[in-house]
């Protein structure tokens, strides 16, 4: 039976054009009740409509509140420290290597709490141009909103992450592998292979067999949202296994791929998340350097 | 004794109740002022809560037949609700300086496996301590004291975030 996210299916976005489209309440409904899902779907009934869609201000004002209360759990696993662990020696091997200019960019940014955190910490050098990119325009404003509040040099990009002006040096991610099935994978590793990228970063939750439980507790404790709730677990139980990650990043064929710490080197509850790393070869002696004894934890595919 | 460190304990959880009550509804990077007004409110929402039990005390104290019983048979409840509530306090705060103290990985883990489920498990911890304080005791003051007390801990979190912060900043 396929698991679903919720936030995956109250909002719909053309293919081609980008624009929104109207999303019909009881199509996602059934969705959900076809995976067997009944709370999902009594969660999206309550949603308001506009005629037989779902209402769009109320879907993003919904996504902004799960969003913010989802930045908790970034902070309090020390998500933008884990990301600047593995950014500063993947930087450092870049500038070394002769990459200029230094442009990160974090696909699916949501409320861009990675780049505003990085931005905020000043951790990465000033040197280094921060970007969040994001499908969904409320989630891109409300991120804008926050980094112009706070002043922090980094900027938002409503879009397709692969078709902005200039390609990234770094791309990251947050929490968002899982969104793709495993057959989608390769498609996405491979659309970061290009020349003028050095690497990516991109953190998901580990598949451990304890990943489920240990987020309907921190879920349950944490959060308010019953789609967040919801969704919380749904990701956990969606999260692609270590040899499935390292199968997909491996089809970005000009870089090397590792996961860092992956679930059998860790203990299932310290490696609640961990990342699927690629690295131009050329920069790979250099950033294992400047990673030290960490470098250990680096797992290339079997 | 026992009142005060009830009382203590009553101000520290209001603190840790306002810190909660406002989670998750502050996008910002830097909010330490915004984390410590909402610890303030929940404090002052404690202290409120923690003032009428206090007064429902001296009421039932004043009316009784012999004060002095009357007191000790609460202080006696009270012990008794410290015996649950003590050892509780004592790993969540061992496990707040932990998580503040270790590095990055180790913090994570006391997250995830202890402050995590300390928090969900609270509310229960303190119904049985009201109950451990409610039934040791034949007294029914001591039994609606023990009961406006649990509640009024319990309601603090609730109160803070429907008055301050049922939306995102």
């Amino acid at each position: 039976m396929a698991v679903l996210e919720i936030s995956d299916l109250v909002v719909s976005w053309d293919p081609a054009t980008r624009q929104r489209l109207p999303v019909v309440k009881a199509d996602v409904v059934a969705r959900l009740r076809a995976a067997a899902d009944a709370r999902a779907a009594r969660i999206v009934e309550r949603i308001p409509t506009d005629g037989p869609n779902l209402d769009d201000a109320a879907v993003d004002r919904l996504l902004v509140r799960a969003h913010t209360e989802l930045q908790r759990l970034g902070e309090e696993l020390h998500m933008a420290q884990r990301f600047a662990e593995m950014l500063v020696p993947v930087l450092a091997a870049a500038r070394d290597g002769g990459v200029h200019p230094l442009r990160v960019v974090d696909i699916g940014c949501g409320l861009g709490y990675v780049v505003r955190a990085l931005a905020s910490s000043g951790v990465l050098g000033p040197d280094v141009e921060l970007i969040g990119v994001d499908f969904n325009p409320a989630l891109v404003g409300e991120a804008q909103r926050l980094a112009v509040e706070e002043r922090l040099p980094c900027r938002f990009v409503c879009g397709d992450a692969f078709a902005l002006d200039e390609d990234a040096t770094l791309y990251l991610s947050n929490g968002v592998l899982h969104h793709f099935p495993a057959d989608a994978l390769g498609t996405f590793f491979r659309a970061q292979d290009r020349p003028a990228t050095a690497a990516f970063v991109h953190y998901d939750i580990a598949a451990t067999r304890l990943a489920p439980l240990g987020a309907w507790i921190y879920h349950r404790a944490r959060m308010r949202e019953p789609l967040g709730r919801h969704d919380g677990v749904a990701s956990a139980r969606r999260a692609h296994g270590d040899d499935v990650l390292l199968a997909a990043a491996a089809q970005a064929s000009g870089m090397e791929t590792f996961l860092f710490e992956p679930t059998r080197h860790a203990n299932p509850f310290c490696a609640a998340m961990r990342p699927v790393i690629g690295i131009r070869p050329a920069l790979t002696a250099r950033f294992r350097a400047e990673l030290g004894r960490r470098a250990k934890g680096l797992v290339g595919p079997r | 004794m026992i009142p005060i460190t009830l009382g203590v304990l009553a101000l520290v959880d209001g603190l840790f109740a306002g810190f909660r009550a406002a989670t998750g509804r502050n996008a910002r990077i830097r909010k330490d002022a915004y984390n410590r007004r909402a610890a303030w409110r929940g404090l002052g929402v404690g202290a409120a809560g923690a003032a009428a039990v206090g007064l429902l005390v001296a009421i039932g104290i004043a009316v009784a037949a012999d004060p002095g019983q009357r007191y000790d048979e609460l202080v006696s409840a009270g012990g008794r609700m410290l015996l649950v509530l003590l050892p509780f306090a004592a790993v969540v705060v061992l496990s707040l300086i932990s998580y503040l103290l270790l590095p990055m990985r180790e913090s994570t883990f006391v997250m995830v496996l202890a402050l995590g489920p300390f928090t969900l498990v609270r509310p229960a911890v303190a119904a049985v301590a009201g109950i451990v304080a409610a039934v040791g005791s034949t007294d029914r003051l001591v039994w609606l004291v023990a009961a406006v007390a649990t509640a009024s801990v319990l309601m603090v979190e609730p109160a803070v975030h429907r008055r301050w912060y049922s939306e995102p900043v």
